[in-house]
């Protein structure tokens, strides 16, 4: 059940980002990329199984617990780090475009 | 082992330097120059340790692979980063010169050699996601090296050219969190081991098919690196852009990451696949992935070359040129690689190999010397449109002699290394044809139209351009003697090579073995447990 609600969720995000891409609006492009880089990020951390406790070695002495994959989200960290910063660029970039062209409307600025 | 990592750390450290010592801009200049130099060196010595048939692999932090992060030096990476090498040291040098004072000071440097760590990292990586993360610490330099100059047009260029990069890292995750999901390691060389015990008693893949599935999402974002159709949108305007060493940079090396890594994916490591079964569609043969793969990089190659060089015949100023060209000559690296892909006779896989590297080289120096030479007009005369210039030849012998070296390498004239490179690629496809694959005569077709677009184009803008009465401001015209200085070691450089073309067959020859020694880079990376 989870699946399905987790694909169906995954889905969803990815057309509304798609869906702000293709806005005209700079800033809503921004936002776009961003969710998808962010849903790539959720997809990420599926990828290691939905099943399993937190990765903590918790209960020692022959007791230890089935744990999720731990690598995936470390993988995520670094993921959120780069989207982070290239979310930033991004955005200081459009505001590169609206200091040289005082719109922000993609159909306006001269390319 | 620690010469595996020296170029990095050398790019790293003269980054970090550069940055440093902003205050004093000599010093400064000295020390990026001098980090180039040693840049090449250390790759020099790396390159003399590595060919022709060693894999010299280096555990991060001891943490042994497949659990660690493994870089991999073999002759395909070094025959790669010898290119960047030479591109770099001269794109830092005509740098020196030709970007302002303030921008140097500034940024520019530090902006560089961090690119430079991205690609080398790249280049060397045994680790997929690893791969991930060094195309980021490319990217992101060069959207800033874009930008550089900040005027509207490059605001707009780097625009594109960042959207459609984040939307490509977005989906290089999902392919390598597919790829971890399916195979269960990232590591290169033990993913090409588990793909070819597939299906067998214990594997830890059941079934290959999701995985083809999931090299053909990444195909597309290594297409979009290397700019080849249909991906090429933000090619022109960012090569424009872009401040003319830089676009050297983007043009020659940092498009060659994008080959670099269909070569090493691709024929290293998934080409270890087969599928349960043939697929049923016309082009298609056999059931191992690299046949998948095949058509589906001739019409990546084919569209590249035509869109390319047409565009290329009509644009009215030489950047406009070189950047439409260096989409067509995008194509001419993929095609050999697609018969490569497509003809199961290991002697002509490797040739095929061979003539992409030798191409691979030859765009990058006659690409960022037409590069660098039009931005050396650029800084002399304030336009580089085709009307404006004219009788170029007359007026400057030096500049219009390195154009013309640069102009014939790319068109193919012996004994340039652009004769060999296209040689190579006939030479793939005649082979394939003669051992029974018929279907390589589309590929040299394709690759005589696409030669006979090149020599159009470069005939256009040499008969415009230098051609001719030289106006009264060509005539008078100075041109700063260090970027022509530049232009021109990098056109003797280009008949140097090919004068002396040995070494470079031998060092292509043991790249494309490299690539294709599949047991030879798992023992290496997985120290002989294979």
């Amino acid at each position: 059940m989870t699946q399905f609600v987790l694909a169906v969720v995954l889905g969803l995000l990815f057309a509304l980002g798609t869906f702000l891409v293709l806005r005209k609006d700079l800033v809503r492009v921004v936002w776009g990329l961003t969710i998808m880089s962010q849903t790539a990020n959720v997809y990420l951390v599926t990828m290691g199984g939905l099943t399993g406790g937190v990765p903590i070695i918790s209960g020692h002495g022959g007791q230890g617990t089935e744990v999720t994959d731990p690598l995936v989200q470390a993988l995520v960290l670094t993921a959120i780090v780069i989207g982070f910063g290239t979310t930033a660029f991004a955005l200081g970039l459009s505001y590169r475009v609206y200091q040289t062209n005082e719109t922000i409307d993609l159909t306006e600025v001269r390319g | 082992m620690s010469v595996v990592v020296a170029p990095m750390l050398i790019a790293l450290g003269t980054a970090i330097l550069t940055l440093g010592i902003r205050f004093a801009p000599r010093v400064q200049r000295a020390v990026s120059v001098l980090g180039a130099v040693c840049y090449a060196g250390a790759v020099a010595v790396l390159g003399l340790r590595v060919v022709p048939d060693t894999v010299l692999a280096y555990q991060l932090s001891g943490w042994q692979a497949p659990y660690g992060i493994t870089l991999v030096a073999d002759s395909l990476s070094v025959f790669m980063l010898g290119i960047a090498a030479i591109v770099s040291l001269a794109a830092i040098v005509f740098s020196t010169r030709f970007i302002n004072e303030i921008g140097q000071s500034v940024s520019y440097h530090p902006l560089f050699h961090f690119m430079l760590v991205g690609i080398s990292g790249s280049f060397l990586t045994g680790d997929i996601f690893n791969l991930f993360v060094w195309f980021e610490v490319m990217l992101m330099p060069s959207y800033v090296l874009v930008v550089f100059t900040g005027g509207s047009e490059q605001t707009d260029a780097a625009l594109k050219y960042t959207a459609l990069n984040l939307i490509g890292s977005a989906v290089m995750l999902l392919a390598i969190g597919g790829l971890y999901s399916t195979t269960g390691t990232l590591n290169m060389a033990d993913i090409s081991m588990r793909l070819a015990n597939a299906g067998s008693e214990g594997a830890a893949i059941g079934d290959p098919t999701p995985v083809l599935g999931l090299a053909a999402l990444l195909l597309a974002v290594f297409a979009l690196k290397a700019g080849i159709v249909p991906f090429q949108f933000w090619v022109p305007s960012a090569y424009k852009a872009a401040p003319a060493p830089a676009t050297a940079m983007l043009a020659g090396v940092t498009k060659k990451v994008g080959v670099y890594a269909i070569i090493r994916l691709y024929f290293t490591v998934f080409a270890a696949g087969t599928l349960p079964q043939a697929i049923a569609l016309p082009g298609f043969s056999g059931t191992g992935f690299l046949g998948f793969f095949g058509p589906i990089l001739f019409v990546l190659a084919t569209a590249s070359i035509l869109v390319g060089g047409v565009a290329a015949v009509s644009r009215p100023d030489l950047d406009g040129v070189f950047a439409y060209s260096s989409i067509g000559q995008v194509g001419f690296i993929i095609l050999p690689l697609a018969v490569a892909a497509t003809v199961s006779d290991p002697a002509i896989r490797a040739l095929g190999i061979v003539a992409a590297l030798v191409y691979s080289l030859n765009h990058a120096l006659a690409k960022s010397l037409l590069f660098m030479l039009s931005g050396s007009l650029h800084e002399g005369l304030g336009s580089v449109k085709l009307a404006d210039l004219g009788g170029l030849s007359r007026a400057q012998p030096l500049t219009s002699g390195s154009f013309f070296v640069g102009a014939l390498a790319l068109v193919g004239i012996p004994p340039l290394t652009g004769f060999f490179g296209k040689l190579l690629v006939f030479d793939t496809a005649g082979r394939a044809m003669a051992a029974g694959a018929t279907e390589a005569w589309l590929a040299l077709a394709v690759a005589l139209v696409g030669a006979i677009l090149t020599i159009a184009y470069m005939s256009r803008a040499w008969n415009r351009g230098f051609w001719g009465e030289p106006s009264e401001l060509i005539a008078n015209v100075r041109l700063s003697p260090v970027l022509l200085g530049v232009v021109v070691v990098l056109a003797v450089l280009i008949v140097a090579l090919g004068v002396g073309f040995e070494p470079v067959y031998t060092t292509a020859e043991a790249g494309a073995d490299a690539a294709l020694d599949r047991s030879g880079y798992i023992d290496a990376v997985l120290g002989g447990e294979a």
